[in-house]
């Protein structure tokens, strides 16, 4: 008996590939990764503008009370090829700024403030008419909780083949037929894509969701929580999915997770949330192990790793303020520890080191380094010049 | 230390329900192997976690030692009696007051029309604990207290709604630890929760351990966090316990190639070194269905070390001392200092240029140096 049970069940899922040892190293250059773009860029495109550049960024949610602030002035950068992660406990404005990229909000929420940019055109005074050219053709999503976001009544092939119809408009056998090609590229065989998603396992639909993100081949694909719902083999086997597309298609992502080992294993760099602002960012390397802000150092701190001290788990007290109200000053104040009083009052500058991290907090008084108002990827420089 | 509860055999199978051709023809799986044959003893005072994928039937075997499930074979012994099969019987309520369970969503858990304080109240009302309702509103109190809702007069009448999601769990283990238990079993008590309060959780029920004398049966999907709180280490997969052991041993030095599978793929929050990707055992396929478990060894289906015997003879668990047993015809030969993970060929690696072609144990060996 030489057959696997996989192979029984028709779930043949392909083995595990090669990775070169730099694998996290982006393999192209931005002009070689847009050289192999399907589609030609948007008209309005600036040629040498970066990617993704989200300046400021505002959302607020409309409720009876008032406005919550669930994005308050976030701002980062994206490259081309790279692979960028937002971190931070729930509530904290990761799914809403990700969702303010593609502008899918909830009919409550606003963008009351900041700027888009996607090849430099500013996404955020588009109409929803206009969205249409860049949602799913350029920035697409693959959405938490696959069991949900799939349609149980539309086979899994039709399902991904739809935006190939009515965004670029292909008739029905060319898109069917490269429908079954993203599938057959994320692991499931050609026989099982006119499958129903119940008739998928959890790992499969969420390789049918990948797929789906992909279809017109987007410049950006952001994965939020793609994997929190699936058990630790297949989430490795979709992490390591994850990689192989991002390498072979150069793709940008965005991944929001709160788990930070999955960033720390698959991102370039990582942006860490709190309260709808950003604490920390900077390389996945620098962030995690020399964490400077009070906040990212209790959050990796309470992360607990099989390789490192077992029961020596870091605890953040308090929970995080209400949106409604939020504290004035640092966000992050009432639960830190070393909070002083300005804390309580000045909002904190983000504040730029040598090594590419940038942190907001006053721990680190901007006349030391370089202060900064946007956040675009800064150049990695390997002199680390942090006072932490 | 002596011991608290013991599992014998314990098997549970849910039928399934065939179509009447399949019955005539007699084909089909008749029953879904949740719990396949488990022998295991838990000592008093100590916490064992039962780690496991979806599937393995972990949530199945705390459901069955708190008896909301029927066991369809086994013996269950707890403090030395026999409990299993209480049902309909006067001491199922007894033996409820000495065995509670902590459910993992404690949004579903609590009623939102109750206030928290009746919410605790309820399970000493029913058993009839305290003698008097004075004395049951110092218990109530005493047990919010101990939970870290502190002082309780500020929590004890709210509604679930007004909590938040790590202060409702605080509420649930304050109902379970209202009767007095002396097991806790804790059916993923903090998967639901961030993990900045997991943390916490987690220390809370340390120390209730301590301050209660409580002994905990863990139920986690994830190796790191059974790894933090845990004195020994159960690891399930379809049905059945593929290594159970010290904690640190069964991380460390795992015998049994599925463990040493899923610690070589527990993310860690530090950013991997250059060759430290290579060195990740990712499992092929899915868990099988538990209604065909495959012959031999359930494992051999995905297994990397498979060979000839696997596939047809069902490895019983063997010791390999220390406390430690695995469920795998390798176990006893697995002896360098990394356990059964040196053995482990890794599909990354075989492909590179180095080490290109299948390399023999002893290469993997001297590839990947022991941690």
């Amino acid at each position: 008996m030489t057959e696997r049970i996989g192979e029984q069940a028709g779930q043949e899922i392909p083995d595990t590939v090669a990775i070169p040892a730099d694998a996290t190293v982006a393999p192209a250059t931005a002009a070689e990764i847009r050289g192999r773009r399907q589609w030609p860029l948007p008209k309005l495109a600036v040629p040498d503008a970066p990617l993704l550049e989200v300046r400021d960024l505002k959302t607020y949610f409309k409720l009876r009370d008032g406005w919550v602030k669930a994005v308050d002035g976030v701002s980062f950068g994206l490259a081309d090829g790279e692979a960028l992660g937002l971190a931070g406990e729930s509530a904290c404005g990761k799914t809403t700024t990700a969702l303010s990229l593609m502008q899918l909000l909830p009919s409550n929420g606003r963008i009351r403030g900041g700027s888009v940019e996607l090849f430099g055109i500013d996404l955020v005074p588009k109409s929803e008419v206009a969205m249409q050219r860049y949602r799913w053709r350029e920035i697409s999503m693959v959405f938490q909780g696959a069991m949900n976001a799939l349609n149980p009544v539309i086979r899994v092939r039709d399902q991904i083949a739809e935006p190939l119809r009515y965004r670029l408009g292909q008739p029905e056998a060319t898109s069917t037929a490269r429908a079954v090609e993203l599938l057959d590229m994320v692991g499931i065989p050609r026989r099982r894509s006119g499958a129903y998603p119940h008739e998928l396992s959890g790992g499969m639909r969420q390789r049918a969701m990948i797929a789906m993100a992909l279809a017109c081949d987007p410049a950006i694909v952001i994965g939020d929580e793609p994997t929190t719902a699936l058990d630790v083999m297949v989430q490795a086997q979709i992490l390591e999915l994850l990689e192989r597309l991002r390498r072979e298609l150069g793709l940008s992502l965005i991944l929001i997770t709160h788990d930070l080992s999955v960033l720390a294993e698959t991102c370039d760099r990582v942006l860490v949330m709190y309260a709808g602002r950003v604490a920390e960012e900077g390389p996945v390397s620098r962030v995690f192990t020399a964490p400077r802000h009070p906040y990212t150092r209790k959050l990796v701190g309470s992360f607990p790793d099989l390789r490192g001290d077992r029961r020596q788990l870091a605890v953040i007290p308090g929970q995080p303020p209400d949106l409604l109200t939020p504290p004035p000053g640092c966000r992050f104040a009432p639960r830190c520890e070393f909070a002083m009083p300005v804390c309580t009052e000045v909002v904190p500058p983000e504040v730029r080191f040598s090594d590419g991290v940038r942190v907001a907090c006053h721990l680190f008084p901007t006349s030391d380094v370089e202060t900064v108002s946007t956040g675009a990827s800064a150049p990695a420089s390997a002199a680390p010049a942090a006072p932490a | 230390m002596s011991e608290l509860l013991r599992i014998e055999g314990l098997q549970v199978h849910f039928p399934i329900r065939r179509a009447l051709t399949d019955v005539i023809r007699g084909v089909g799986p008749l029953a879904v192997r949740a719990v396949d044959g488990i022998d295991m003893t838990i000592q008093k005072g100590e916490v064992l976690a039962l780690v496991g994928e979806s599937g393995s039937g972990k949530t199945t075997t705390g459901r069955v030692i708190v008896k909301l499930t029927r066991q369809t074979a086994g013996r269950i012994t707890f403090d030395g009696q026999d409990v299993s099969n209480l049902w309909g019987t006067g001491r199922l309520r007894s033996y409820r007051k000495r065995v509670q369970l902590i459910f993992q969503d404690p949004y579903e858990t609590l009623d939102p029309k109750q206030t928290i304080h009746d919410f605790v109240a309820e399970p000493l009302e029913v058993n009839g604990i305290g003698a008097n309702a004075a004395e049951r509103e110092t218990m109530i109190t005493k047990s919010l207290e101990d939970a870290g809702l502190r002082p309780a007069s500020r929590f004890a009448f709210r509604y679930p709604h007004e909590l938040s999601g790590g202060q409702r769990q605080r509420v649930v283990i304050a109902g379970a630890l209202a009767v007095g238990p002396e097991l806790v079993v804790a059916d993923e008590p903090v998967s639901m929760l961030d993990v900045s309060i997991r943390t916490e959780l987690l220390k809370l029920m340390l120390d209730l351990r301590e301050v209660r004398n409580l002994t905990y049966l863990f139920i986690t999907h994830d190796l790191s966090i059974a790894w933090v709180i845990a004195d020994r280490i159960a690891v399930m997969y379809l049905g059945k316990i593929m290594e159970i052991g010290p904690a640190n041993k069964v991380i460390s030095v795992p015998r049994h190639p599925y463990t040493a599978a899923l610690v070589s793929v527990a993310p860690s929050p530090e950013p991997p070194a250059p060759g430290e990707r290579a060195k990740r055992t990712i499992l092929v396929g899915e868990t099988p269905d538990a209604a065909a478990i495959p012959k031999g060894c359930r494992f051999n289906t995905r297994c990397p070390l498979v060979f000839d015997r696997c596939r047809v003879e069902e490895p019983p668990l063997i010791d390999v001392g220390d406390g430690q047993s695995a469920a795998c015809w390798l176990a006893e030969r697995a002896t360098s200092a990394g356990g059964i993970s040196d053995m482990l060929p890794n599909a990354k690696r075989r492909l590179e240029p180095a080490a290109a072609g299948p390399a023999s144990p002893a290469a993997q060996q001297l590839a990947s140096p022991a941690d």
